[in-house]
């Protein structure tokens, strides 16, 4: 069964319809990629699944449970965790408020010095950091920070809306890399990118998303004989 | 001389507490609660109807209903807005406050209702050769432990980190596992603590209490938010005591031209608004949130 399955999942924005009829599932351990130009409606999909809007049809089910139109605080606590479009960490907080934020979605508040020590293990950096105000890191230690803050509760499923915006390409591979030993973890990692090439060549599976549906499906072998194909798709350049 | 000092250090303290209780919700919920000035007017009026208990009981009573008051307000009305453009909610908070207003006059009666709480803290004692009157120095250090707990509870605990998140961005915070309707009952709930504090020292000093009595004391609070900065609670504590120190020191020095103390107040105001449009503790990206 997999871990997370979306079906012909409707959402929006009062009454505009941004995403129709979209379907998906990962199992754990495996990876999703979605890619789309600008204003497809990636980000409103993952707002949809994470709680952050309500759909207007559709199923969304977690570990067999249904989570459609439920609250995000309560999404969080059945095992399903956002990284946000822009990181949105709290830049006025410090790197170890963030990360105790993060714990506030635990389901068990028991093992939650060991879930922070995980994190400080998995990003070395924010340990060093851990006093120093959020706003002051690198952009891609905040990255790391909200992917960070986002694994503490520990989720089966998480959802990650464009990692590798405003990083330098050395960045996004640490990133990436660190993505990957997530997905090694167990973890299902769902990722939103503009960077079609970057997510088509690291997911098993991607999904091309165009006028709010799901134009096409991709495999990382697909990544390389479709490159010229994209371009036609998202124009020129990624 | 010392005792002008005092007088303008403890209004001062008082309005950072009453600015402090708006503060509060509106981080949470970007709602200016103008219907604040009735939880210190729940307050003050719980006060004087239980004067004739011991002091401990009267406080505990006083704490239970204005926190309960304030607890209802939200779940009643401002939960049913959640989301409605900020005009509404605020055009509400009037609304709510006229009809709170109505509801005292309709319990206690529209003449002012008094009784001496607290006798002990009214007088004088010398210090130096001075005399200062107790209520000040009552005042200044009671404001001083609320702020200090308060402070405590925002810097220190995990309620106070999901305030302060849920003040810079309520969104990521829900998304991390914040739990909106709880968090928000507690901001209204502390303010009605808060309210409390305000009404005590208020009714302390000046205990004919009617159903106005918590406006005005409400609005200098307000713009003691605007003026220290809308966003951070820091700011709008400081900016209450600034405004509560300018009204103090004007009392005295305008002599019999105190009438005009509130014109040269907001003309003060008006001051450090065009300087600081976003109050002088914010930095400037805060201004378009407003």
């Amino acid at each position: 069964m997999p871990l997370l399955e979306v079906t012909d999942l409707i959402a929006g924005y009062g009454r505009v319809e941004v995403i129709s009829k979209i379907s998906f599932s990962i199992e754990a351990g495996k990876s999703v990629g979605i890619v789309g130009p600008n204003g497809v409606g990636k980000s409103t999909l993952l707002q949809a699944i994470a709680g952050g809007i309500s759909p207007s049809g559709g199923s969304i089910k977690l570990d067999g449970v249904d989570i459609k139109g439920k609250k995000p605080e309560d999404i969080v606590r059945l095992g399903l965790s956002l990284v946000p479009e822009g990181r949105q960490i709290f830049s006025g907080l410090s790197v170890k408020e963030n990360l105790a934020l993060g714990l506030t979605g635990r389901k068990d508040k028991k093992g939650s010095v060991e879930a922070i020590l995980k994190m400080k293990e998995l990003f070395p950096v924010l340990s060093t950091h851990e006093n120093h105000q959020a706003g002051m890191l690198s952009g891609g230690q905040q990255q790391q920070l909200a992917i960070a803050r986002a694994l503490i509760s520990e989720p089966k499923v998480l959802l990650l809306d464009e990692p590798s915006l405003g990083l330098a390409p050395t960045v996004i591979d640490d990133v990436f890399d660190r993505l990957k030993q997530i997905i090694a973890l167990g973890t299902a990692v769902v990722i939103v990118e503009q960077r079609a090439n970057l997510v088509t060549t690291f997911a098993e599976e991607t999904l091309v998303i165009r006028d709010g549906h799901v134009q096409s499906r991709l495999t990382p072998a697909d990544a390389a004989n479709l490159a010229s194909l994209e371009k036609s798709y998202f124009g020129a350049g990624e | 001389m010392i005792q002008s000092i005092l007088d303008a250090i403890s209004l001062g303290g008082l309005y950072a507490l009453a600015a402090l209780g708006l503060g509060l919700v509106f981080g949470v919920m970007r709602l200016v609660n103008f219907a604040h000035g009735e939880l210190i007017t729940i307050a003050a009026y719980m006060l004087v109807v239980t004067v004739n208990l011991p002091l401990i009981i009267s406080l505990l009573l006083t704490v239970l209903v204005t926190a309960a008051v304030a607890f209802l307000m939200e779940l009643t009305i401002y939960r049913r807005l959640r989301g409605v453009n900020p005009a509404i909610m605020l055009i509400a908070s009037f609304g709510l406050s006229t009809v709170l207003q109505r509801v005292y006059e309709l319990i206690f009666g529209a003449l002012p209702k008094s009784a001496v709480v607290a006798p002990f803290l009214n007088g004088a004692f010398k210090f130096a050769g001075l005399s200062i009157t107790i209520s000040s120095v009552i005042t200044i250090v009671l404001t001083v432990v609320i702020l200090l707990a308060m402070g405590y509870l925002v810097e220190k605990t995990s309620l106070g980190l999901q305030l302060r998140a849920a003040a810079a961005d309520f969104r990521t915070a829900r998304l991390l596992g914040v739990r909106s309707n709880r968090l928000i009952s507690a901001a209204f709930v502390l303010s009605g603590v808060l309210a409390t504090c305000v009404a005590f020292i208020l009714v302390v000093e000046n205990p004919e209490v009617n159903p106005y009595y918590g406006v005005n004391i409400t609005i200098l609070a307000l713009v003691g938010i605007v003026i220290g900065g809308i966003s951070s609670l820091r700011g709008a504590a400081l900016g209450g005591f600034v405004v509560g120190v300018i009204l103090s020191a004007l009392n005295t020095l305008l002599g019999n031209g105190r009438v005009y103390a509130y014109s040269w107040l907001f003309l003060l105001v008006l001051i450090i608004l065009l300087v600081r449009p976003g109050g002088f503790l914010s930095k400037g990206s805060e201004l378009e949130r407003v």
